[in-house]
């Protein structure tokens, strides 16, 4: 709790600080409830992120995905070499009693999941852009990715969310 | 930009169990392209036991055969949870809502139904809380009142809350409820020590 208390009061400290100097562009951006968003990655709007290097693709879902869903307790992932399509539902992941589809943001073959995330599927809440990430897939059309948000815009998008909540 | 919200009603009675999830499939799919406004169905099912996601069968302790003689069906489903119980004298809601257009987390809709389940216990003057960290549902002490399993589809809610009105207890020890042994079920009928008469008063709140 306290430490909590501390990450907030951080967290607003440094929306503060930061707020006069937006041009500079820091690693990652803090917003309201202080989710990581990480530059270079792309976002959809249903909160998944993908990177994209160079024939591959890899997919998982966002520090504010992942805040919002509580403890994963559950990831069920797909087998490798099945397609998925764009804004379709390759997974599942369960938290606190629901279980919440995990889509993707574009079109592809699986070419490997995360089979950590069976033994250990906290690892989307303490690590969701790293050893928490889904699946990787060969993205069939890549153009797909332009139509998705960077790190500013999805930043913007999950602070408005939260404040019309 | 803040759309108006709207929640449809639907009191649909006693229902069986694989009406209600065709019934809360095509109402998804229908809010998924905003045919329908967000829609809750309140309803009571037959003796039913169902199965989340996890597919935890190792807590059912009745074979699967003698279920008939129990008057019990059991059903597999994609909602999150663990094993529990569907009967007569037990209100079910299952909030057909639309979590995105509200930018809603699957963790505070979950705390939403927790607290729709202790007002509705306060009501009657039972003080129950939500329970400890990984014992999700609404407890009286030690003793569950209201479970809570949940399908979360395109940001689309199916499933949702049972509360235990006055239904025959007994059903429950054919399982190990939502998967925590030691812990006893109990319902507003016991804890406030009358029975209930109108549940469709109760349902209508």
């Amino acid at each position: 709790m306290a430490l909590r208390l501390w990450a907030s009061s951080t967290a607003n400290a440094l929306r503060i600080s930061c707020a006069s100097k937006t041009h500079v562009a820091p690693a990652f951006s803090l917003f309201r409830c202080f989710s990581t968003v990480l530059d270079g990655l792309k976002y959809a709007s249903s909160h998944e992120w993908v990177k994209h290097e160079g024939s591959v693709a890899t997919i998982g879902i966002t520090d504010h995905a992942q805040d919002h869903l509580g403890e994963v307790v559950f990831v069920d992932l797909p087998e490798p070499g099945g397609s998925v399509g764009k804004g379709g539902s390759f997974g599942a992941v369960e938290s606190v009693k629901a279980t919440s589809d995990v889509n993707s943001p574009i079109s592809g073959q699986i070419v490997e999941v995360n089979s950590k995330l069976t033994e250990t599927p906290g690892l989307v809440n303490s690590s969701p852009y790293e050893d928490g990430w889904m699946i990787k897939i060969k993205p069939s059309s890549p153009s797909e990715l332009e139509s998705m948000m960077g790190s500013k815009e999805y930043t913007q998008f999950c602070e408005e969310e939260d404040a019309a909540h | 930009m803040r759309v108006p919200r709207s929640l449809e009603v639907w009191k649909l009675g006693t229902v069986n169990y694989l009406d209600a999830l065709k019934l809360q499939e095509k109402l998804v799919s229908d809010r998924k392209i905003r045919k329908i406004p967000d829609t809750l169905l309140s309803l009571q099912h037959q003796p039913t036991y169902t199965l989340g996601k996890r597919r935890t069968d190792h807590n059912l302790l009745i074979p699967e055969n003698e279920l008939k003689k129990i008057g019990a069906e059991l059903h597999y489903t994609q909602r999150g949870g663990d094993i529990t119980y569907h009967g007569p004298h037990q209100a079910i809601l299952y909030p057909i809502i639309s979590l995105r257009d509200i930018g809603c987390g699957a963790r505070n809709y979950v705390e939403k139904l927790e607290l729709t389940m202790i007002e509705l216990a306060s009501l009657y003057g039972v003080k129950a809380c939500p329970g400890q960290k990984g014992e999700t549902g609404v407890w009286v002490g030690d003793r569950k009142i209201g479970a809570i399993g949940v399908r979360i589809t395109y940001g689309i809610t199916s499933h949702g809350l049972a509360f235990n009105i006055d239904p025959d207890l007994a059903y429950f020890k054919h399982i190990v409820p939502c998967g925590i042994a030691d812990k006893e079920v109990t319902s507003l009928s016991r804890e406030t020590g009358f029975h209930i008469v109108s549940l469709s008063q109760i349902l209508s709140n």
